[in-house]
């Protein structure tokens, strides 16, 4: 017997022969920051004509003839949305930015401004001084127009993503992703601080991915780092196994 | 034809139902309108089950080839919608007197009015009252004839695209009209705010005079169609289509499309007369039975200019082969006390422009808002799965249960056309995905 999808939802809904149930959209992990089926950043990376972006930075990777400057550069901003957002401390100070995840920078950009070309900021980190340079690039669309709909498909569309980028930069959780989202991310499994004493001077306790178990200051503590993790993972990370630390 | 279809088209599960395209054997399953194409072997294995009414077969058998999923729609109705389409009933009196008319010569069975100035602002205000950047909304324009009352019509557009320009928000116009006011001035108007435009038009002259005569008794065509041509010409922004109400009188329906798609209109589509206030110009069984002939008709010739690559806007058909390809599914069938209500000239809240002046779709007003209370009662009401017959229907997901309008006064007397235009469009969607992918990817 054979079933093959035709239509849309059903093509959705297809399992592929020796494809696990995590292919499905309703049994997937769908945690798309990077993701364990595909890493949706990687679909921003060309969203501007002429220039190739980091997935999560505002880092310029390469940028075409005449705007080749831009390489190495950041983008801050786009049509006057930023990439970057201003932190403050809890006494209201600031501190800094932070990179805002693709979507929520630019999906108004998408929304608003696809096929025309819009202002945008560019940053050179060795003159952090300089004012940031603006030139117009043109927003692509993101995907395809369906002839049919007179509107676009679920369909992402080629020029935004080569083939293998979608899958390029998954997350492998026993290695870079501990260090990666060590915040808090991983609660349930791999607690971040642990054993905490509180005194006058600050708390001391055990950090999780700290190169020993004795107990000290969280700042003090020293990671572990990406290159010791992909190496030594196993012995690094200390699993618990019948409720003692696995060596 | 149309009696071989409509025993093919024939409900015999709520889960699973068969269709051979004739160069190919599909399944449709209503869960997600699901449509695949299936080996001989697995489709007489389902076809005896289905004749069979085994119904825990016909489960193991779908979970045995993978199609099984979870509830694509559930019972629960949208909890307080945002209101995204308003229809303003602008004049609630029209120049025509056609004897099938819902609005009962405009005036919903009450005294001829038009909508004061401040009632069609205050219902643009409504419309955009939770409207951020990027959101759609769209403000449509119908009376009786909207014509009547022009100044209104520019005055609630103005205001829509300035709060739209202001908000970031993406607002889109329609009107429907007889055609026999338009003016040069109106597709001025109509291509600088990109109208979507929709006249009423009955079939070639002799057909559409008898149809839809001025109260004089006179026959409205030729004024028409000499006021549509010049918009025609036009078409850039604005979208001129042809909208057909189908009665016993006027069934030849491909002689109609192949008329209006000649003179230019962006699209033509065709709608049972199935509920009259007057009862006269309702289709019975034998005249849905034509009916569906004649859409089928219109449909394999619309199938084969798609395959030539020659343009034949045939609402309907495109329209099915758009929603068939997305696997569309809805438990109701548009949005009507959703997101979409009808303002009365007097600033009343219906369910939908039919519902105007029916106490039946009343869901507040403009002083007051929609009355959620009454909202989530009709909401809930309406949802198909809580519809006879509709539960154990293979096209429920696709339908959504008919008209609310027709459904509450007539109940369902074309479920069994309904069903065969599908079941014919799933057919000729499945050839043409075959024939021409390129019509779907874009």
């Amino acid at each position: 017997m054979s079933i093959e999808p035709t239509n849309l939802t059903a093509q959705l809904h297809h399992r592929a022969a020796g494809n696990p149930p995590s292919t499905l959209p309703d049994s997937a992990i769908s945690n798309c920051f990077p993701d364990l089926e595909l890493d949706f950043r990687n679909v921003w990376r060309r969203l501007l004509e002429g220039i190739v972006l980091h997935e999560a930075s505002g880092f310029v990777v390469s940028a075409e003839t005449p705007n080749e400057r831009f390489a190495g550069r950041f983008l801050i901003s786009v049509a006057d949305f930023p990439t970057r957002m201003e932190l403050r401390n809890l006494e209201g100070e600031a501190a800094g930015s932070a990179f805002m995840e693709w979507s929520n920078a630019l999906a108004d950009v998408v929304a608003l401004h696809s096929g025309r070309p819009v202002p945008c900021q560019f940053r050179d980190p060795a003159a952090p001084d300089a004012d940031p340079e603006t030139v117009a690039l043109i927003v692509r669309p993101m995907f395809v127009h369906s002839q049919a709909t007179d509107g676009p498909t679920a369909a992402i569309r080629d020029e935004l993503v080569q083939p293998g980028e979608l899958t390029q930069s998954l997350c492998s959780p026993w290695q870079n992703d501990y260090q990666e989202c060590g915040c808090y991310y991983w609660a349930a499994s791999r607690p971040d601080y642990v054993n905490v004493e509180h005194s006058a001077t600050g708390a001391r306790g055990d950090k999780w991915l700290a190169r020993s178990r004795r107990l000290e200051p969280y700042e003090d503590v020293p990671d572990i780092t990406h290159e010791e993790l992909f190496r030594e993972w196993e012995s690094l990370l200390r699993f618990i196994v019948g409720g003692r630390d696995a060596e | 034809m149309p009696s071989e279809l409509l025993a093919q088209s024939a409900p015999l599960s709520a889960d699973a139902h068969l269709v051979d395209s004739g160069d190919g054997l599909h399944l449709l399953v209503p869960n997600g309108n699901r449509l695949y194409a299936v080996d001989a072997e697995l489709h007489a294995r389902i076809d005896r089950l289905l004749r069979a009414g085994d119904e825990t077969g016909l489960t193991a058998l779908l979970e045995d080839v993978g199609v099984d999923a979870p509830r694509y729609v559930d019972d629960h109705p949208p909890h307080e919608p945002p209101v995204r389409a308003l229809w303003l009933a602008v004049a609630q009196k029209c120049n025509l007197g056609c004897s099938y008319c819902y609005a009962e010569g405009g005036s919903f069975g009450g005294a001829a009015t038009s909508m004061a100035l401040q009632t069609a602002l205050a219902s643009v205000d409504l419309l955009f009252s939770d409207v951020h950047a990027a959101d759609r909304v769209n403000l449509s324009f119908l009376g009786g004839e909207p014509l009547l009352n022009r100044p209104v019509i520019h005055a609630a557009t103005q205001r829509a695209q300035q709060i739209a320009g202001e908000r970031g928000a993406i607002v889109t116009f329609s009107i429907t009209t007889n055609g026999t006011q338009l003016t040069e001035d109106d597709g001025d108007f109509f291509e600088e705010n990109g109208f979507a435009v929709t006249v009423s038009l009955d079939g070639p002259a002799a057909v559409h005079d008898r149809l839809r005569p001025f109260r004089s008794g006179r026959g409205s065509y030729d004024q028409v169609i000499a006021r549509v041509l010049p918009l025609l010409e036009r078409q850039h922004r604005m979208q001129v289509s042809a909208r057909v109400t189908v009665t016993p009188q006027n069934l030849e329906l491909k002689e109609t499309l192949d008329t209006f798609v000649e003179l230019g209109f962006h699209s033509v589509g065709f709608s049972p007369l199935l509920r009259a206030p007057t009862g006269q110009g309702e289709l019975d069984a034998a005249g849905l039975e034509t009916m569906l002939d004649e859409m089928v008709r219109c449909g394999a010739e619309f199938e084969r200019r798609v395959i030539t690559g020659e343009r034949y806007p045939f609402a309907n058909a495109s329209n099915a082969m758009r929603e068939i390809h997305r696997g569309t599914h809805r438990p109701y069938p548009c949005g009507a006390g959703a997101g979409y209500f009808g303002v009365s000239a007097e600033g009343e809240l219906a369910a939908c422009h039919r519902f105007v002046g029916d106490e039946e779709g009343a869901l507040g007003d403009l002083a007051g808002g929609v009355d959620r209370d009454r909202q989530a009662r009709w909401l809930s009401e309406r949802h198909v799965h809580r519809q006879e017959p509709c539960r154990s229907c293979w096209a429920r997901y696709m339908c959504g249960g008919g008209c609310h309008h027709e459904v509450i006064a007539r109940d369902r007397p074309a479920c069994g056309y309904i069903r065969g235009w599908l079941h014919w469009c799933i057919g000729a969607y499945a050839r043409l995905s075959r024939h021409r992918p390129d019509y779907f990817a874009g």
